[in-house]
């Protein structure tokens, strides 16, 4: 359990900075996720909070505590890794049980604690296998086995469901979200996928190009992006972006609508536009609508519509949804 | 179809080519002296071990024998500690100075043997280790470390970073990711490692027949050479003592034959 501040923190390699005055207060129990496009820092900044990137400027603090210079060991922090990073000469207990076997726990406690953790991880049956032979999902959690059975302050993951297929994806998303609910610890979560941070993530924090976008819970950033890089990031399918006449009309540069803020029909004001291609989910259908003056949009209707390709229609941003955003991508008041 | 009986062909008659010296010096050493006016590839009619006994009691090669295992023992065993470590270090330590260490590495690998061997034994002579097998160890292992730390480095390069950072973040020191993380996988590099020093440790002549005069410390390779005089060559004696040296060798890559192979090709592929 632990909070973890990061004060201006700042990383270079060599003299190219990739990431820039960070500031963020993570607070005890809490589950953040940082998400981002590829290669926007994420990974750096989980691996300087774990301690295998050193910290080239500003302030790591971990209760209170600066953590700068300590090794990844005295932080007391465990992380899942992308690769899963099992030990293949060992067997899958004692992967889990090697940090509690380095600091020369007797067997028996080893024992008792890789037992509760496999138990409550459905791994018990497995224990005595190799990595080599399990699959990608069991290595999974083997990976968080081997973490929470340290009982560590802080648990670190870097995208550890990319290597899954999709449905394995949604059920272990669950599993990580409800061990943290059983273990109330400190999750540092990162992945590139806005749904597993919205699902997941008490507070998110956007990161884009090395600076943080916005920090807020998945409802703020939804509801009250800070960038329009923000609104089409968070949002799936992602939000339409109209400049022009529309956005003119409205008195900004862009105006930003979810294809869920759409009513159809509408009066003279409506857009007028041709559906080029329709997805029925079943749920939702999603229309894919060219409009002239503000380019092909994504529309989502709630429930099963009949509209067919090459149907017009009209269309009506709902005006309480609307995001408007001025000519640096900041939103109007 | 063809092809395949000319490769068979061809594998055989170099088969028979590497083994036949192999086979007569047998022969040999299991003639009695009568037989020696027989050519060389008639097999033994009388079959005698006089010969074995004779070199390996008069002819010191007990001596000689423990000598060599020692040497040999050693030097492969405390090669596979220097080279692996080193090899670790240039593969998953940060320090300064690293590409200094391994250019001096690469120089190591390219410089021939014979051009240093001299300078080697003045520096052997000068620290007082002429003659004793320490001398013989230090030199054996100055020779052929760049070679051995280039093997384990491009097997430690196939091991992913993220196995050395778990081991990090698990609480282990460098030196537990070392014995308990990156050793235990790297085996069959070790094995390649044991044999191949060992084999160059106990085949060796040059270095020995330098740095060690006195005869009770000598070596199988250099007893050999006590048969061959400048007037008389005992030919019985000598195919006996070739057989001793050889035996060993062969028992050893009979037993370890996969490992052998998986270890010069692993690394390399992966
Ligand atoms: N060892 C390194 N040396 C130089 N640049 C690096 C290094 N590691 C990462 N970077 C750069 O830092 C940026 C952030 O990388 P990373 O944190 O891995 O991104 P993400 O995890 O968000 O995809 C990238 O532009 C990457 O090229
Ligand atoms: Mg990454």
């Amino acid at each position: 359990m632990a909070r973890v501040e990061l004060k201006n923190l700042s990383k270079a390699y060599q003299d190219v900075e990739v990431l820039h005055d960070i500031n963020l207060t993570i607070e005890d129990g809490e589950f953040i996720v940082f998400v981002g496009p590829s290669g926007c820092g994420k990974s750096t900044l989980l691996r300087m909070i774990a301690g295998l990137e050193n910290i080239t400027g500003g302030d790591l603090l971990i209760d209170g505590a600066l953590a700068n210079s300590l090794s990844p060991k005295q932080r007391n922090i465990a992380m899942v890794f992308q690769s899963y990073a099992l030990y293949p000469q060992m067997t899958v207990a004692e992967n889990m049980g090697f940090s509690l076997s380095l600091e020369r726990k007797s067997k028996a406690e080893i024992a008792d604690k890789v037992n509760a953790a496999a138990e409550s991880l459905q791994l018990t049956h497995l224990l005595k296998r190799k990595p080599g032979q399990l699959s990608g999902g069991q290595r999974q959690r083997v990976a968080i086995g081997r973490a929470i059975v340290r009982a560590p302050r802080v648990f670190l993951l870097d995208e550890p469901l990319s290597n899954l297929d999709a449905a394995l994806r949604a059920e272990t998303r669950v599993e990580i979200s409800e061990l943290h609910q059983r273990m109330k610890t400190t999750m540092i979560y990162v992945t590139h996928d806005q749904v597993e941070a919205m699902t997941m993530a008490d507070r998110i924090v956007v990161l884009n190009g090395g600076y943080i976008e916005q920090v807020g819970s998945p409802m703020d950033l939804y509801n009250n992006p800070a960038s329009e890089f923000v609104a089409g990031f968070i949002g799936s399918p992602k939000m339409n972006f109209v400049k022009g006449r529309y956005a003119s009309a409205l008195g900004a540069e862009t105006v930003g609508i979810r294809p869920e803020h759409f009513d159809l029909g509408g009066g003279e004001n409506a857009w007028e536009g041709e559906v080029s291609l329709v997805e029925r989910l079943g749920h939702d259908t999603v229309l894919y609508v060219r409009v002239a003056d503000a380019g092909p949009l994504t529309v989502s209707l709630s429930g099963q519509h009949s509209q067919q390709v090459g149907d017009r229609l009209h269309l009506m941003p709902k005006p309480e949804h609307v995001h408007r955003f001025n000519t640096e991508g900041r939103p109007l008041a | 179809m063809v092809a395949r009986y000319a490769l068979i062909f061809v594998l055989g008659i170099i088969a028979i080519l590497m083994v036949s010296p192999l086979i007569l010096t047998v022969f040999t050493s299991l003639k009695p002296t009568t037989e020696l006016v027989n050519p060389a590839w008639y097999p033994p009619l009388d079959v005698t071990i006089d010969h074995y006994i004779r070199v390996w009691t008069e002819g010191g090669f007990n001596r000689y024998f423990f000598n060599t295992l020692l040497i040999s023992i050693v030097d492969a065993a405390v090669m596979i500690v220097i080279a692996s470590m080193a090899a670790y270090a240039l593969v998953f330590l940060k320090f300064r100075g690293k590409i200094w260490i391994q250019i001096l590495f690469l120089i190591g690998l390219m410089i021939p043997v014979t051009a240093i061997i001299l300078p080697l034994y003045s520096i052997i002579r000068s620290i007082g280790l002429v003659n004793t097998h320490l001398g013989v160890i230090l030199a054996d292992l100055a020779l052929a470390v760049s070679v051995f730390v280039f093997m384990f480095t491009s097997y430690f390069v196939g091991i992913p970073k993220a196995l050395h950072e778990a081991a990090r973040i698990d609480g282990a020191t460098e030196f537990q990711i070392y014995r308990r993380v990156v050793m235990p996988i790297a085996v069959p590099a070790v094995v390649t490692t044991a044999l191949l020093e060992f084999l160059w440790s106990w085949n060796d002549l040059l270095l020995r027949l330098l740095l060690l005069p006195r005869d009770e410390m000598r070596t199988l390779s250099v007893g050999l050479l006590n048969f061959q005089g400048t007037m008389t060559r005992d030919v019985t004696g000598l195919s006996a003592g070739t057989i001793i040296m050889a035996v060993p060798v062969v028992v050893l890559f009979l037993f370890f034959q996969r490992h052998f192979v998986r270890g010069m090709t692993q690394g390399a592929v992966k």
